[in-house]
């Protein structure tokens, strides 16, 4: 059956119909961001500064060059599109797939970029707001963000779930072997390796809960005797020694030699290490009211890894070149709160010389000279300061995921949610260059249309991040 | 919509003029929000609006000629129009928000946080 006005426009609309139908999907399209940039809006404007978070500015926490390349790789994605609508109008099928291979090798550039800006953000930066809420943002070492724990016995309950710290022990551990001491019947295995942990923990399971179901009926119908019978074991405990690396979210509570697990897991042995080693690339003093910010828990922590205040000399002196130009800036106007509240101060700008400064810090002839000396003090490798910090001291700990606060919250969801356009566009788009044959040998004309439609889809999802791009990266 | 030979070289020509400009203005986007300030990381209201105003020609300029919304039909500035409203209905929503800041709740947590 042939669809109607597939090729030719209707003429109360004087449109083809998907145009029509693209259109309306757009304008649908437009409410689902312009929600989302009205989020942004109220994000933004909302924070209070001092209480929450502070927003960042793109310029400070994102890496340029890729957004930029993106928004270079769109906008030509967007021109090939185009051609290869003229090349269908032109009836010339070969340059069309010519063009329609340009978009598609630029939608997975872009989402190239996209992975290396999101593996970046999650792996590489961290922030570690302190217990006074100065915060230090750098990269955690050593997966030192996790308590380094020496186990040497552990008790499961069978009325959890799997225990989750076998995911946690050290994987040089190899295949530990573990003793049952407690808790399970004579005739089970004396030990368990950790390969069949699950598998043992799930039987055991079984058997333990029969038991407690049995004993509480008993103990219902009235036909418990105390002394005879005897109660259910719903808990075992099991000997090995292995060394853990524990993230502290799964844990209640804990000491030198004890760790309790929210899944009613106990691990008892030695703490071997619970301060976070950063590898430090900058200081956020802006929820710190500036006339507090000289004696901050930071700087203590830099003066305890470094053995001099040299980073805190040349923090606080960008600071205050900052602000006098702040001040100057707004001359004849009002002041934001905001401005005054401190700037974010990017040590590796103050630190590397080879950094992409904004202001005028290199032009301060004192700005690099502490810097061999804290090197060697905070025994950092490639010339890094490193800031120890201990657990107690820290409140909060993250990497630059949509957790560190509004700004990477609002930055992931649009940003995702936009990829996803990105792949679905190309997905479509794809579909005409290699299914689209048959519809061209049939009528050109329908195949144009449609990748008009794709195109029309496609030059929306350039539009948006012409937005995007200046919003998150740079203001 | 494009027939002639002649017509569909014409709107060759503009898409590339159209395509080498936006590559301009990202390069004049990215070169203000580096150079302006004189000291750095604080965005003032004015780079704001200006970035704003330089996403929105280029926005414009895609939506007019890539997305031929310089020549269409009617029903399609009909239905644009009303997502503009709509638009400009949910960003006023989240300014009245932002102006109706609930003085004696705020008060109150300013108090609890002292």
């Amino acid at each position: 059956m042939e669809i109607p006005y597939e090729v030719t426009a209707r003429r109360d609309t004087g449109l083809y119909n998907a145009k029509i139908g693209v259109w309306l999907f757009l304008a649908s399209e437009v409410m689902l961001f312009g929600g989302l940039f009205s989020a942004y809006v109220f994000l933004r404007v909302g924070t209070q500064p001092g209480f929450d978070n502070p927003w960042p500015m793109g310029i400070n926490v994102q890496k340029i060059w890729p957004g930029f390349i993106n928004t270079l790789v769109l906008i030509a994605s967007s021109v090939f599109v185009v051609f290869a609508w003229v090349a269908l109008k032109e009836r010339k099928w070969q340059v069309f797939q010519r063009w329609m291979w340009g978009v598609i090798l630029c939608a997975v550039i872009f989402m190239g970029f996209k992975a290396y800006e999101y593996s970046d953000k999650l792996l590489n930066h961290h922030d570690v707001k302190l217990v006074d809420n100065s915060i230090l943002g750098g990269k955690i070492l050593d997966r030192t963000h996790k308590i380094r724990f020496a186990a040497e016995e552990v008790t499961v309950d069978f009325s959890g779930g799997i225990p989750g710290f076998i995911g946690e022990i050290d994987e040089d551990a190899g295949d530990v072997e573990f003793t049952v001491v407690e808790g399970a019947d004579e005739d089970d295995p004396k030990t368990v390796k950790l390969s069949q942990f699950k598998k043992w923990f799930s039987t055991q399971r079984r058997e333990a809960m029969a038991e407690a179901v049995a004993e509480k009926m008993k103990r219902r119908k009235g036909t418990w005797e105390e002394g005879k019978d005897e109660p259910a074991v719903t808990k075992a405990k099991l000997t090995a020694k292995f060394n853990m690396h524990v993230d502290p979210h799964y844990i209640v509570q804990r000491n030198e030699e004890t760790l309790n697990y929210r899944d009613r897991t106990t691990v008892k042995g030695k703490l071997i290490d619970d301060s976070i080693k950063l590898e430090l690339h900058n200081i956020n003093l802006q929820m710190i009211p500036m006339q507090q910010q000289d004696a901050v828990l930071a700087w203590k922590l830099i003066h305890e890894s470094t053995g001099n205040d040299d980073i805190k000399k040349q923090v606080l002196e960008t600071r205050d070149s900052r602000i006098e130009g702040i001040k100057k800036y707004y001359e004849d106007g009002v002041v934001p709160v905001k401005a005054l509240r401190g700037p974010y101060v990017n040590y590796h700008n103050l630190h590397d010389s080879h950094g992409h400064d904004h202001g005028h810090d290199h032009s301060h002839g004192d700005a690099h000279a502490g810097d061999h000396g804290s090197e060697e003090a905070g025994g950092g490798h490639h010339g890094e300061t490193i800031v120890t910090i201990p657990r107690d001291q820290a409140r909060f700990v993250t990497n630059h995921g949509p957790r560190a606060g509004t700004y990477y919250a609002i930055y992931f969801t649009m940003t995702g949610l936009h990829g996803l356009h990105v792949i679905g566009g190309a997905l479509v788009l794809a579909y005409f260059l290699f299914f689209g044959k048959r519809i061209y040998l049939k009528n050109p004309e329908h195949l144009a249309n449609r990748v008009e439609v794709g195109g029309l889809f496609w030059h929306f999802v350039d539009l948006v991040w012409i937005f995007l791009f200046p919003i998150m990266y740079l203001m | 919509m494009a027939s002639s030979q002649e017509e569909l070289d014409r709107l060759k020509k503009s898409y590339v003029a159209v395509g080498a400009a936006l590559f301009v203005f990202t390069v004049v986007t990215v070169f203000t929000a580096h150079w302006w300030h004189p000291f750095g990381p604080v965005m003032g209201w004015r780079d704001v609006v200006l970035g704003l105003i330089i996403a929105t020609v280029k926005s414009s300029l895609v939506a007019l000629i890539f997305m031929h919304l310089n020549h269409e039909r009617g029903l399609v500035y009909k239905v644009l129009t009303f997502t503009f409203y709509f638009f400009l209905g949910l960003m006023a929503l989240t300014l009245f928000a932002l102006f109706d800041p609930i003085p004696e709740a705020f008060d109150a947590i300013q108090n609890a946080l002292r």
